[in-house]
């Protein structure tokens, strides 16, 4: 039986779809089977940063309202054997789909697929509560800033209203050096408010801007620094203990290896 | 339910049967969870978090309020017009805290750091901060 992770966020443009993809991505290179699932209805992007944008011919309401069979509606990546695409509606809005048919589509794939990635919509409304409805797990991220942070919090709050206890959490777009001069908020500021597990730490990295674009995800380039943080975030989930790699800048870190009993 | 008691000057808790009573009269609730952002408490009595009050959070009594942790939202204690109401907080950093129809907020540009638990209340008509000292240092003033 697969695991359903919601990747969630609150506020928009932080980094969701970036995530499931490199996520989903990593995990179908170390050997699982992965399906990807877009439920942003109206404003589809997670084909695009894994360029599958031209193979799509049903979505995710064709599978929820009947139009096809679940089957006819998935897309093989073209790079990884194990990574599969549900892909959302792009003609379509949130509430063509309830919670019960996302419960219902959640518990389908989960018999086929060992992890069901499933990418968030911005917001709180029904776009999020498809999302969660059929997820055991949560992951929300957010970036170092204060309006991030508090919308993070929002999210975990509704999370746990749903029963998705211990969110874990991805700090995304950290930038070390305005850590160090005071002017971004550090990951210890950000855990000391939100009080989840840090599931990893993700620097600020325009690569990304052209890895997405190309519809590459950044988790297989074995040599940045960048698919290192999301490899590592990857090999957490797989339940394995990585410590959270240094930045490049001396004692970036050092409080959170304090703070998580890392020596 | 009753509003605070107008006989009771020191708002506090005491530690002696009677006033322990007291406050059961008065109506407390335990919050055993931390209040994240959007989420609010509305209370006709005392309120009590075993977490902290994320910045967003809000909560409104018409007693004290009472925090074990970070307090960094919003309150207002005495919402029913009690002067004598109190706001406790191991780490006391509210967005804006009020007690009766007060309404205070932290100045501009500090950053405080707060090392020991503090207490807000109103000192001669001002909400004033002050370390919490244990009730029978505090007693011991006038
Ligand atoms: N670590 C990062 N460094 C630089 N840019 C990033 C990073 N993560 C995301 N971005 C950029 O931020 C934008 C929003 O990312 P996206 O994953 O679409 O967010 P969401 O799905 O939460 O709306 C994209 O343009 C993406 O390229
Ligand atoms: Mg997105």
């Amino acid at each position: 039986m697969g695991e359903v992770i919601v990747i969630t966020s609150g506020k928009g443009g932080v980094g969701k779809t970036t995530t499931a993809a490199n996520v989903g991505a990593g995990l179908a290179y170390l050997g699982k089977k992965v399906v990807l699932v877009d439920t942003d209805i109206g404003l589809r992007n997670l084909d695009m940063a894994l360029g599958l944008e031209n193979r799509i011919v049903f979505d995710i309401v064709d599978v929820t309202s009947g139009n096809c069979r679940l089957r006819q509606a998935l897309i093989k990546d073209k790079r990884l054997d194990g990574l599969h695409l549900l892909p959302a509606a792009q003609t379509k809005d949130k509430t063509a789909v309830s919670p019960e048919q996302m419960k219902a589509l959640c518990d389908d794939l989960r018999q086929e697929f060992e992890y069901i990635i499933i990418d968030c919509p911005a917001g709180i409304e029904q776009g999020f509560r498809n999302a969660i409805a059929g997820a055991d797990k949560a992951i929300v991220i957010t970036t170092p800033e204060v309006s991030a942070v508090r919308d993070a919090d929002r999210i975990i709050g509704l999370l746990e209203a749903s029963e998705l206890r211990e969110p874990a959490l991805i700090v995304n777009r950290i930038r070390p050096k305005m850590v160090r001069q005071g002017d971004m908020m550090s990951i210890e500021d950000i855990i000391d408010i939100l009080a989840v597990d840090l599931l990893g730490v993700i620097p600020e990295d325009e690569m990304i801007v052209i890895t997405t674009n190309r519809g590459e995800p950044v988790v297989l380039d074995q040599s940045s620094r960048l698919g290192q943080s999301y490899r590592n975030i990857v090999k957490r989930i797989l339940g394995e203990d990585v410590p959270m790699m240094s930045l490049d800048e001396e004692g970036f870190f050092g409080k959170i290896r304090k703070m998580f009993g890392m020596r | 339910m009753a509003i605070s008691k107008e006989s009771n000057n020191s708002p506090l808790p005491k530690h002696t049967a009677v006033d322990q009573e007291d406050l059961v009269d008065d109506n407390t609730i335990l919050v055993q969870r931390t209040l994240r952002s959007g989420q609010t408490i509305s209370y006709h009595g005392n309120v009590v978090v075993l977490g902290d009050v994320n910045p967003g959070a809000e909560i409104a009594a018409t007693g004290n309020i009472i925090v074990m942790g970070a307090l960094r939202g919003v309150v207002h204690a005495g919402a029913g017009g009690d002067e004598n109401a109190i706001v406790l907080a191991f780490k006391l950093q509210p967005t804006q805290l009020r007690i009766s129809d007060h309404i205070t907020r932290p100045p501009d540009n500090e950053a405080i750091d707060t090392a020991h638990p503090e207490m807000a209340r109103i000192k001669d008509g001002v909400v004033t901060i002050e370390a919490f000292q244990t009730p029978p240092e505090r007693q011991a003033k006038p």
